[in-house]
């Protein structure tokens, strides 16, 4: 094979990868290390840096209540999500395993919240659970649900399960159908029964798939945004604002920008520190073939 | 009486196939309910007060108000445009870290994997500035700019790129086929599946996008259908819920055509270098 790189520069190459290289610096690398400098100062309603004030925002935060509370609420958020998301799509991926002529159907319906975007989803439940809605014309109840703080966090973890169940179930069926059809035939053979086949056969196959269906859950919901921020509304509601509810507040109704960076500095690390432990138990938990 | 196999797998199905309508009853109830007048709904709905009311009203007068379809219209433009760019930028790239030797390869390579890493929601805030001092509020570069580079589809075409026969590269290479024409000629042509699949991807993504949307689209000529559907639920102090399920709907009408066309693609794409074993 020609190669142009031996002796020097090949330009071909470091012109096909610097418009890559140079998006990444200028929106994730570049706004990263200026978030963190940015920490740093007290910030004016534009944005711009002025009293270096060194970590006295950092103390401010960490310290404060309302910063221990959203970091308590975004992980009762992101686990009664995660769990949740897990148990439904493993349900689905479970009724699904067998792959027949008519399978796609009912397959396609599970997978489609993938499609559906949390602004409609919002739509459905407001009037799902508002005064007249369906939830008590079906039940015989009266209450206004999203006007109760404990009715509403359940609704805000119901309303991003079903939205993002629709992807977990396509991972975890991916899982379950790479278990060979001999596999079954002999466990069956061998007079296993469906609640074995599924915990000893299934299960450990799709391990891989399990795993990431659990972090990712988990992973996402720290990040949720819409589906909270447009139920909730402008209204006070600590029981589902989450870090990333607080970024928004501080940087875009409050103005203050530096303290909308800690917060996101913050998710960044809660992030980072979830995805290590995904990465080093997995090693221990996952069973590859 | 026991029954055949033929009988047991069609109750199956249809156990199946009730379980799955009960999961995405909320689109029927939102289909439904778009049909059924605004004030009908001030009171417990009933059987009787939906069949006897129903008319297409809400949708009439909804697309009055608001330009539902002008939304829906940007939405799809800023969809064209991530995908436009993003496959264009993702496949030179990745085009260089399939075939090319250069200098700090790995270097650059591991840079895209530690970019990765960094959630974007994270990045929000500082992007908004540099976006706001660039001038680029209430544009549509303002609203793409940001997912113009992307980790994911470059390691899709990267993928796809490697999976092509070496020996075609080789064959190219020996008639003079430089790199760049084999790349739009060859590499790109055949790489069509993973370019589905990452356009479908993209797509859905794209027309879901929500926060970085409503900090850059100060004005409502530039409102994508997420702002337009959400400003309606946030408007509490005049619900309109027949009118809210009109909207939903018509904002629900792309996407999932897009998702019935591409679901194939969706999958593989989804699935394809997210998970080992």
């Amino acid at each position: 094979m020609r190669s142009k790189s031996e002796n020097g520069f090949n330009w071909l190459a470091l012109l096909f990868v610097s418009p890559v290289i140079i998006f990444l610096t200028v929106f994730t690398f570049y706004p990263f290390v200026r978030s963190i400098v940015m920490t740093f100062f007290v910030t004016d309603s534009l944005g711009n840096p002025g009293m270096f004030v060194g970590l006295r925002i950092w103390k401010k935060v960490l310290s404060s209540s309302e910063f221990k509370v959203s970091l308590g609420t975004t992980f009762k958020y992101s686990l009664a999500k995660g769990v949740l998301t897990f148990c439904l799509a493993m349900l689905m991926a479970f009724l699904c395993t067998k792959k027949t002529k008519r399978s796609k159907v009912y397959q396609t319906m599970f997978a489609l919240p993938i499609a559906i975007a949390s602004a409609p989803i919002c739509a459905i439940v407001t009037y799902v659970f508002c005064r007249y809605g369906v939830f008590n014309a079906i039940t015989g109840r009266t209450e206004a649900w999203l006007a109760l703080s404990k009715a509403r966090f359940w609704i805000i973890v119901l309303s991003s399960v079903w939205s993002s169940s629709g992807s977990s179930f396509i991972y975890l069926l991916v899982g379950f159908r790479n278990v060979p059809d001999e596999l079954i035939e002999c466990a069956n053979l061998d007079g296993c029964g469906p609640v074995r086949r599924f915990f000893q056969i299934f299960i450990p196959i799709a391990s891989p798939q399990i795993f990431f269906v659990i972090f990712l859950n988990i992973l996402s919901a720290f990040k949720g945004f819409a589906i909270i921020k447009i139920l909730v509304g402008n209204v006070e509601a600590p029981e589902v604002t989450t870090l990333i509810l607080k970024l928004y507040q501080y940087a875009f109704v409050r103005d203050r920008y530096e303290i909308a960076c800690v917060y996101g500095l913050i998710l960044a690390v809660v992030i980072f520190v979830v995805s290590r432990i995904q990465f080093m138990v997995e090693k221990k938990v996952v069973f590859y073939q | 009486m026991s029954m055949t196999n033929r009988q047991k797998e069609n109750i199956g199905f249809v156990i199946r196939l009730i379980i799955a309508l009960i999961f995405i009853s909320p689109l029927f109830i939102c289909l439904v309910f778009s049909f059924v007048p605004d004030e009908k709904l001030f009171a417990v709905p009933t059987i009787k007060t939906i069949v006897s009311n129903l008319t297409g009203r809400n949708y009439i007068e909804i697309l009055k108000e608001m330009p539902v379809f002008m939304y829906v219209k940007t939405s799809l433009v800023l969809a064209i445009i991530v995908i436009v760019m993003q496959l264009t930028i993702s496949s030179l790239a990745a085009y260089a870290f399939a075939y090319m030797k250069f200098r700090f390869k790995n270097f650059w390579f591991t840079l895209i994997l530690v970019a990765m890493m960094v959630p974007g929601q994270v990045v929000t805030i500082t992007n908004f500035i540099t976006v706001r001092d660039f001038g680029l509020l209430n544009t549509y570069l303002g609203l793409t700019i940001v997912s113009f580079a992307g980790g994911r589809s470059l390691f899709m075409m990267r993928q796809s790129f490697l999976s092509l026969p070496m020996e075609m590269k080789e064959a190219a290479t020996l008639d003079g086929c430089g790199d760049f024409r084999y790349l739009v000629h060859f590499a790109v042509p055949l790489s069509l599946p993973s370019i589905a699949s990452v356009s479908i991807l993209l797509f859905i993504g794209e027309f879901n996008s929500y926060l970085w949307p409503i900090l850059v689209a100060r004005k409502p000529q530039l409102y994508t259908i997420q702002i337009g559907m959400a400003s309606m639920v946030d408007d509490t102090a005049t619900p309109r819920y027949g009118k809210m399920m009109a909207v939903a709907v018509m904002s629900l009408v792309v996407p999932l055509l897009a998702f019935l066309i591409g679901e194939d693609y969706l999958i593989s794409g989804m699935t394809k270098g997210a998970i080992k074993g």
